[in-house]
């Protein structure tokens, strides 16, 4: 990608280029204007598609481009009719690597009013790249409800009213029915009731349990009236560079996946150990961040018992051979038969630890499914009803104000939560404004008790008290969540295999230092999990799908330079250093548990002021550095940024 | 074991988690693209989105394809598998009606019969399969499927999601 040249933001690809065909890529982008009911197919050029790849690279540049104000010093927010919707796969995508159907969510999100990236997987990719797109541009807002039926070259917008107050499970059933299809010949990602109502954390939900769920983007959708994309399976072909070095390179991967020792509990388990995993290491948020100390027997929250304890039927991703994705049907008690997405890690946390339900595994799945159903971010979820929980017991926030008592664990009532919340009922109305805008309302001491970064986001389903790589990174990141993510192989890009998680100047280091790979995985229309191989293997799969000859460093510079592209229309959105921090709680010290008086705060300035100086932006302003911009070849995004003086 | 001309395609459904890499694989050895539109295995939902199993041509004894077929274009290979000669086949479609299975396909873009050829002796997607739901291995050919399918329909029958 280094040899790419970098065009300025104004130049489109034209269409002479974008005739060549490019291997690994369907070759269109679609194009969808709800205002005035238009849908059409635009090609990208090989050039375009070297240079950003896809998914949230392919994302970012074009929130950069479209979504600019006043002479490209505001931004629209997330509820303009200009605000992009970019739906986005990648060159893996619909190939036969582990995980491939990735989609990526890009879009200026309700929660931060600032660019999003968040990631689902199921059969969107495959489905929309065999129908011949790489990824769907949606801008505008519709008049009436609609959704987006794709089928091979036949798109459109077809009346979507019978399906409104449905939920997402409800609402793929009635396409399925309605279309006479059934399993993955149909890919469904549609927004519930938390959507239609423009909760700020609702999320698109997908394939039954596949969730693109960070910053809002289900308002966005919401907003747009657009309830589903709704793609059949398509029928054209994707050709691959090297299809024997591909699959070659694809079993490698898979038996990393398989045999290395930080991706093996992953293929096994998913992301089921993550619970008493995170548990020892105080990581687990037990009742919204007051306590790290459990108070029932953890051996129940082992990742095999947690699996065994339901009957289990096959829901895995795009030729995906891990152990991961499942349909879980519960066992026994009052919900006996019920089916339900197998939680993830975070789902057992926001629905589970989070509001202090540590013993009805089952209620937990349940209400997990639920939020997915209404279309609501689990973890906000589990921060917000957390919250509640906790302000009821003090007595900040009263049984009147609620309209019912809400305790610790109670399941139910945090499904009738959801619901007003969904439904923006009561007290509800001001909680689907996101935690920090209702703790905002409240004021102290209510405030103090919410978790949230002053950017609006919520944070993953972690105590990121004993997690300050990821608390840095979730605040400093312009899309609210994680940028770097979590390390795999970090010696592979020049880090150290493990630092002392509590040194803030070596975690700042090295948030900084494996930053880019995240970027990278996210555009290729992969999972995340089925990426955790080195970066040499994903590279060997990418050059076998297209031809090209990526290197691991380019990967992290493009990482990077997506994330200065990020950054860019963040700070458009009005985002400065001053909102990169945790609240009050967030930011607290852990009273018990393994972590006990780790005290980020002491450390938090030192750690950012490190982060900016590794990253190379400007500390005061947020701007990357126009030696940095230069490094990254953006030089059109220092004249931008930094003026004609630069 | 040895690939013999006896050996099969064993279907185990329960283990078929729909992630349909199979069909990659196979759209791959018949087009030399990834175009599961063409592959001869299919996966099959049941019970709506919740259990999936493959099938495909079972290289039945019967070879109904291989008796309808009027210009004799459909031979059976080294590996045992009832396969198509493309420069005989007239594309009739003779063979896609014969076929009780539904594992007789036609191709449009070609004007010619296609069906799984047992990839002359090497299966793509049973290599390709992540979790061992089809295996390639002599032994007796059963109805991999009915069971299977039988306690899926009733339990759509009983109301069961």
């Amino acid at each position: 990608m280094t040899t790419a040249s970098l065009r300025a933001p104004s130049k489109r690809p034209t269409p002479s280029a974008a005739r060549q065909p490019q291997d690994g890529y369907a070759g269109k982008l679609l194009r969808v204007d709800l205002a005035k009911k238009k849908c059409w197919a635009e090609p990208w050029s090989p050039d375009a598609m070297r240079e950003l790849v896809g998914g949230v690279g392919l994302g970012a540049m074009i929130l950069y481009r479209e979504t600019a104000t006043k002479g490209g010093k505001g931004n629209v927010s997330w509820d303009h009719p200009d605000n992009r919707l970019v739906m986005a796969t990648g060159p893996m995508a619909g190939l036969p690597a582990w995980g491939s159907s990735g989609l990526t969510v890009v879009t200026i999100g309700a929660g931060t009013n600032g660019p999003t990236s968040t990631q689902a997987n199921g059969f969107f990719g495959t489905n929309l790249k065999y129908s011949g797109y790489d990824a769907i541009i949606i801008q505008g807002h519709a008049p009436d409800w609609v959704y987006l039926y794709i089928n091979d070259d036949v798109v459109e917008l077809r009346d979507a009213r019978d399906l409104l107050g449905k939920d997402t499970w409800a609402t793929q059933d009635t396409l399925s029915a309605k279309l006479g299809l059934s399993g993955h010949m149909l890919s469904v990602y549609s927004i519930g009731p938390a959507g239609e109502n423009l909760a700020r954390f609702a999320a698109i939900q997908g394939d039954y349990g596949h969730v693109a769920s960070k910053n809002g983007c289900g308002a966005v959708m919401g907003k747009k009236k657009l309830k589903a994309v709704a793609i059949v399976r398509g029928t054209k072909a994707l050709r691959a560079s090297d299809p024997r070095g591909l699959m070659q390179a694809a079993d490698d991967i898979g038996f990393d996946l398989r045999t290395d020792p930080s991706a093996k509990s992953l293929y096994e388990y998913g992301t089921l150990p993550g619970v008493v995993n995170l548990s020892r290491l105080g990581a687990l948020p037990i009742k919204n961040y007051t306590t790290n100390v459990s108070s029932v027997d953890m051996s129940q929250w082992e990742a095999p018992k947690l699996r065994e304890g339901f009957d289990h039927r096959g829901h895995q991703c795009s030729a995906c051979g891990m152990h991961h994705c499942h349909m879980s049907v519960i066992r026994q008690g009052e919900r006996k038969g019920t089916i339900v997405d197998e939680p993830e890690y975070e789902g057992w946390s926001g629905a589970g630890w989070a509001i202090g339900a540590m013993s009805d595994i089952e209620g937990v799945a349940w209400l997990n499914t639920e939020l997915d159903k209404a279309c609501l971010d689990v973890n906000e979820f589990g921060w917000i009803c957390g919250w509640v929980m906790e302000c009821q017991e003090k007595g900040y926030i009263t049984e009147e104000q609620l309209g019912f008592r809400l305790k610790w664990g109670d399941i139910k009532g945090a499904a009738r939560l959801i619901q007003m919340i969904s439904h923006r009922q009561g007290f509800g109305n001001l909680l689907a404004e996101g935690v920090k805008r209702a703790a905002e309302k409240l004021g102290s001491p209510a405030k103090d008790c919410a978790i949230y970064t002053e950017r609006g986001a919520a944070p993953r389903g972690h105590d990121h008290r004993a997690r300050w790589d990821e608390m840095l990174d979730t605040c400093t990141a312009a899309t609210g969540t994680l940028e770097s993510g979590v390390p795999v192989h970090p010696t592979e890009v020049g880090q150290p295999a493990r630092i002392n998680t509590f040194d803030g100047e070596a975690v700042a280091k090295f948030i900084a230092g494996i930053r880019g790979r995240r970027n990278f995985e996210d555009s290729l229309g992969m999972c995340i999990f089925t990426t955790r191989t080195r970066l040499e293997n994903l590279c060997r799969a990418l050059n076998a799908a297209t031809g090209w000859d990526v290197t691991v460093p380019e990967t992290v510079r493009f990482g990077r330079r997506t994330s200065a592209i990020l950054r860019a229309v963040s700070l458009r959105c009005g985002h400065t250093p001053d909102l990169e921090r945790p609240s009050t709680r967030y930011g607290s010290t852990p009273i018990d548990g393994p972590a006990k008086g780790q005290a980020v705060g002491a450390q938090w300035e030192k750690m950012v002021d490190t982060w900016y100086r590794e990253v190379g932006y400007d500390r005061k302003s947020g701007k990357p550095l126009p030696a940095t911009l230069k490094e990254l070849g953006l030089d059109w995004l220092t004249k931008d940024l930094w003026g004609k003086r630069a | 074991m040895l690939a013999t001309a006896t050996n099969v395609l064993r279907i185990h459904p329960e283990k078929c988690t729909g992630c349909l890499r199979c069909e990659l694989a196979c759209s791959y050895m018949q087009t030399g693209t990834f175009h599961p539109a063409k592959s001869v295995i299919r996966v099959s939902p049941f019970e709506g989105h919740t259990s999936y199993a493959p099938y495909t041509c079972t290289q039945c004894a019967e070879g109904w394809c291989m008796t309808a077929c009027p210009v004799g274009a459909i031979t059976i290979n080294a590996a045992g598998a009832k396969d198509v000669l493309d420069d005989t086949c007239v594309g009739c479609k003779l063979c896609t009606i014969a076929c009780p299975y539904g594992t007789m396909f036609y191709d449009p873009d070609t004007r010619k019969a296609f069906k799984c050829n047992l990839c002359g002796g090497a299966p793509a997607c049973a290599e390709a399969c992540p979790t061992a739901a089809i295996t390639y291995e002599g032994t007796a050919t059963e109805d991999w499927l009915g069971e299977f399918a039988r306690v899926r329909s009733a339990r759509v029958l009983a109301g069961v999601r």
